[in-house]
């Protein structure tokens, strides 16, 4: 009914106008195309600029497999079972867990303070706090290693230091992103109570976050872990220094050695933040 | 009376309930707290050399000695800050494409033959994902030489886990409700596939791929510390000439890039919601 | 004797925007059960939240117990806050936290941050939170987390938390809009008992007509942020209700 009334209404007023459909539409499907034309003509010219050698990269496949069979296989196992380096490897699994732990005692209050919602002043304290986790997340794990060796010397420290600068970019992203996702429910109805911040914090966002907080934590280690393996090639401790030393060296064998420990470890740091990630999650 | 009494006895065995599991939370955490401490001695302590860094007065001098812009080094970013662009750009791009037959067999739902082309793909995103970019590039360094190419397999080959992973988890997920209609109006597969599958799909991936994008340029940007060009280069050349100011020039560069890339990829996923 | 008393009260949640209320004014005494309605959008949650200063007015006068509420500073805030109780629509309970812990944060506003902060209530406030779970019924379910709960004694837990706080005043914003209407008429029922028990003021937005005039002994009839009615329950007839619901009826 409701129809016919309406074209009757229309029919009565003056003939509706001819519709037309495209699907060419002009200025938006211009911007379109364009765009998709801009990153072709951008990724050919790439391509140009960067002098890569095409022919090299399709033969590739079959130099890395003869390289690897050549000089990299068979891996001598026994190197990374020597007491030094399994210390070092000890060392590594040290700098992530302090690096992950002291990432997040900073994460945690810049998540909050970082966070739309519950951020105790939007015009000041929020801005600042994520810029500090923005710029830590954005300069490199291994530059910040770098940056630490320099002032403080190699060894250990600065690795840890640089852990928890990535640990902090990474995990005060999360946090925050975390807590503007709660429900603000119980945070209204606490502050309705008379409760302070402190304890509108601890009473309606953490129970919120608490799961969520503890696998991201764990993640946070996981990944801190990856970046441990690395950090020694630039002096910061932890088996990446025998990576390097061995790449020097050219000890091809010993270099997939280290590799190939480096590849299971971390398949079982993955396996076991993966496992404590689940569990935490069931028990909610 | 008695009824006072039990109340009582309530609150005693709530309060005596809720002290034991302070004691026990205080347990925990001072035992975590020793082992902390213990760690922090065997890393940071006794492998420091203490003497090497004097006083707080001398760690501040050498921060302070990173403090200022070498503007005369401006100019030459330009190219270097470009080449870390590209690198990650093409980088991301094979990736994308040595994604495809990761997520054709990493989505449950499509993958051929479950019992070994599923474990292949979770393999190959395994793999991806968990060997550092650094070690990659010199994996690829040693391969095909020094150069960008080296840095852009780097960089595909670190892209694939995580873009194969979303995208075959968003296949998984897929909406079954709009293949049933493009079958039920006499679609043929291929159609189903066009009209179905790939509307709900693609958001995801361009939106995963962008994201990506946007991490690999964090990534090319020091792929020059093991010889894959960009800015990495520039970077080590500083350092090495220890020109400070230099190197705090090279590091706002990278985030001044970083943040371009967030602007772009934050206007890309925009556009294609 | 009014315990309440708001004046000409104006609210917009942006400069820019729309004006929410447009200059309500009323007053609540020692012994009364206010109820709000009217139709959806009409400012009801707003203006209860005005109350307690969780939405800010732009201008008016909001006297309670002879304090200018709009005036006080944000430590006094907090302890007006910690004198009002509020019930919510959708509960608002923290799920993961237990029962007996959802009930004790009504105490926050009187205990200091590291009380708070570690748990650490007194044997006071722990027999005052059986007692009053006692009351609303709830004595079995002490120790159970919150999402464990029905809706209705959700609910019912809400009401325990705002009685923690020893409230001068209730506010109440639809309590009942997420219950059935069988568990609607209990948990109006109790909050009425307990209002003359521990003889509290009751101001309540309510959707459902009929059971404010069941329940409550004066009313407020909002339309657009314009008061439309204001007076006791038998003064309502369908005429005055039409003039409020207009909007929807048309
Ligand atoms: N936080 C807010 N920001 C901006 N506008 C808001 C906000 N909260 C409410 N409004 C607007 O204020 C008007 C009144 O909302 P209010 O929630 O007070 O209505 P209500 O009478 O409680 O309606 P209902 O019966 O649906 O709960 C609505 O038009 C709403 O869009
Ligand atoms: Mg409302």
């Amino acid at each position: 009914m409701a129809v016919s009334t309406a074209t009757q209404a229309s029919s009565d007023t003056k003939p509706a106008p001819p519709r037309e459909w495209r699907r060419f539409k002009f200025p938006e499907s211009l911007y379109r195309w364009g765009g998709v034309l801009l990153a072709l003509v951008f990724v050919s010219y790439s391509i140009i600029y960067l002098n890569i050698p095409l022919d090299r990269f399709f033969n590739m496949f079959g130099r890395v497999g003869q390289l690897v069979a050549d000089r990299y296989y068979p891996p001598e196992i026994d190197y990374v079972l020597e007491p030094d380096y399994l210390a070092s490897v000890f060392d590594t699994i040290q700098m992530s867990y302090l690096g992950a732990l002291f990432g997040m005692l900073m994460a945690v209050p810049l998540g909050w303070f970082g966070s739309y919602n519950m951020t105790p002043s939007r015009r000041f304290v929020y801005p600042v706090a994520r810029l500090v986790t923005m710029s830590a997340r954005a300069v490199h794990e291994t530059i910040w290693a770098i940056l630490f060796v320099t002032i403080l010397g190699f060894g250990m420290m600065a690795g840890v230091l640089a852990l928890t600068m990535f640990c902090i970019g990474f995990a005060g992203k999360l946090f925050a992103e975390e807590i503007e996702a709660i429900d603000m429910g119980p945070v209204e109805a606490l502050r309705a109570t008379g409760a302070s911040e402190l304890n509108v914090m601890a009473y309606a966002v953490f129970p919120q976050v608490r799961v969520a907080f503890t696998g991201i934590g764990i993640y946070t280690w996981d990944v801190a872990f990856r970046a441990a393996t690395v950090v020694g090639f630039f002096g910061a401790g932890g088996m990446g220094w025998y990576l390097k030393r061995n790449i020097l060296q050219i000890e091809t064998y010993r270099v997939s050695a280290i590799l190939v420990s480096i590849i299971v470890l971390v398949l079982i740091a993955e396996g076991i933040s993966a496992w404590a990630r689940a569990r935490v999650a069931k028990a909610k | 009376m008695a009824t006072a009494q039990a109340t009582a006895d309530q609150v005693e065995r709530i309060i005596a309930a809720r002290s034991k599991t302070k004691i026990v939370r205080l347990l925990i955490f001072v035992v975590v707290l020793a082992l902390v401490f213990l760690s922090v001695k065997t890393t940071i302590v006794d492998d420091t050399d203490w003497a090497r860094i004097g006083s707080v007065w001398n760690v501040l001098e050498s921060i302070g000695q990173f403090i200022g812009i070498n503007w005369s080094l401006v100019p030459n970013l330009w190219q270097p800050a470009l080449e870390t662009i590209m690198v990650a750009t093409l980088g991301t791009l094979l990736g994308v494409v040595v994604c495809i037959p990761a997520i054709w067999f990493g989505a449950l739902n499509i993958t051929p033959f479950a019992p070994i082309t599923y474990p292949i793909a979770r393999l190959m995103m395994t793999l991806s994902r968990s060997i550092h970019e650094i070690v990659w590039a010199l994996f690829f360094v040693a391969a095909v030489g020094l150069g960008a190419l080296a840095g852009v397999l780097a960089i595909a080959v670190r892209s694939v886990g995580f873009i194969a992973k979303m995208t075959a988890e968003a296949i998984e997920d897929l909406d079954p409700r709009p293949v049933e209609a493009i079958r039920a109006v006499g679609g043929s597969e291929f159609q189903v596939f066009i009209y179905a599958i790939l509307p709900q799909v693609l958001p995801v991936m361009v939106g995963v791929i962008v994201f990506e994008w946007e991490i690999n340029i964090r990534r090319s940007s020091i792929l020059g510390l093991v010889g894959a060009g960009g800015l990495g280069l520039v970077f080590f050349r500083q350092l090495n000439t220890f020109n400070y100011p230099g190197v705090t020039t090279v590091i706002l560069a990278i985030l001044v890039l970083i943040l371009f890339g967030e602007m772009v990829s934050y206007y890309v996923r925009k556009a294609i919601i | 004797m009014s315990i309440l008393s708001v004046r000409d009260l104006r609210v917009r949640y942006s400069a820019s925007g729309p004006e929410i209320l447009k200059g309500v004014s009323f007053e609540v005494g020692a012994d009364d059960f206010f109820a709000i309605i009217g139709p959806s959008g009409a400012g009801k949650s707003t203006l209860i939240r005005c109350i307690n200063r969780l939405v800010e007015p732009r201008s008016g006068e909001i006297v309670l117990y002879g304090t200018d509420v709009l005036a006080l500073n944000s430590r006094q805030l907090r302890k007006l806050r910690r004198g009002i109780g509020m019930i919510f629509q959708e509960f608002n309970l923290v799920n993961r936290m237990s029962v007996m812990d959802n009930v004790l944060s009504g105490r926050l506003g009187y205990v200091g941050n590291m009380v708070g902060l570690f748990r650490l209530f007194s044997k006071e406030d722990i027999s005052r939170a059986l007692s009053v779970l006692d009351r609303v019924g709830l004595s079995d379910h002490v120790d159970k987390r919150a999402d464990e709960l029905s809706g209705g004694q959700r609910q019912r837990v809400g009401i325990a938390r705002a009685l923690m706080q020893d409230p001068k005043l209730l506010l109440l914003d639809e309590p009942t809009s997420s219950l059935d209407p069988k568990i609607s008429r209990e948990v109006m029922a109790l909050i009425m008992e307990i209002a003359k028990e521990y003889k509290v003021p009751v101001l309540c937005n309510i959707h459902d007509v009929q059971l404010a005039m069941e329940f409550c002994n004066k009313i407020i009839g909002l339309q657009d942020g314009i008061k439309m009615f204001d007076g006791p329950t038998s003064k309502m007839n369908t005429k005055k209700l039409d003039e409020i619901y207009a909007m929807e009826v048309l």
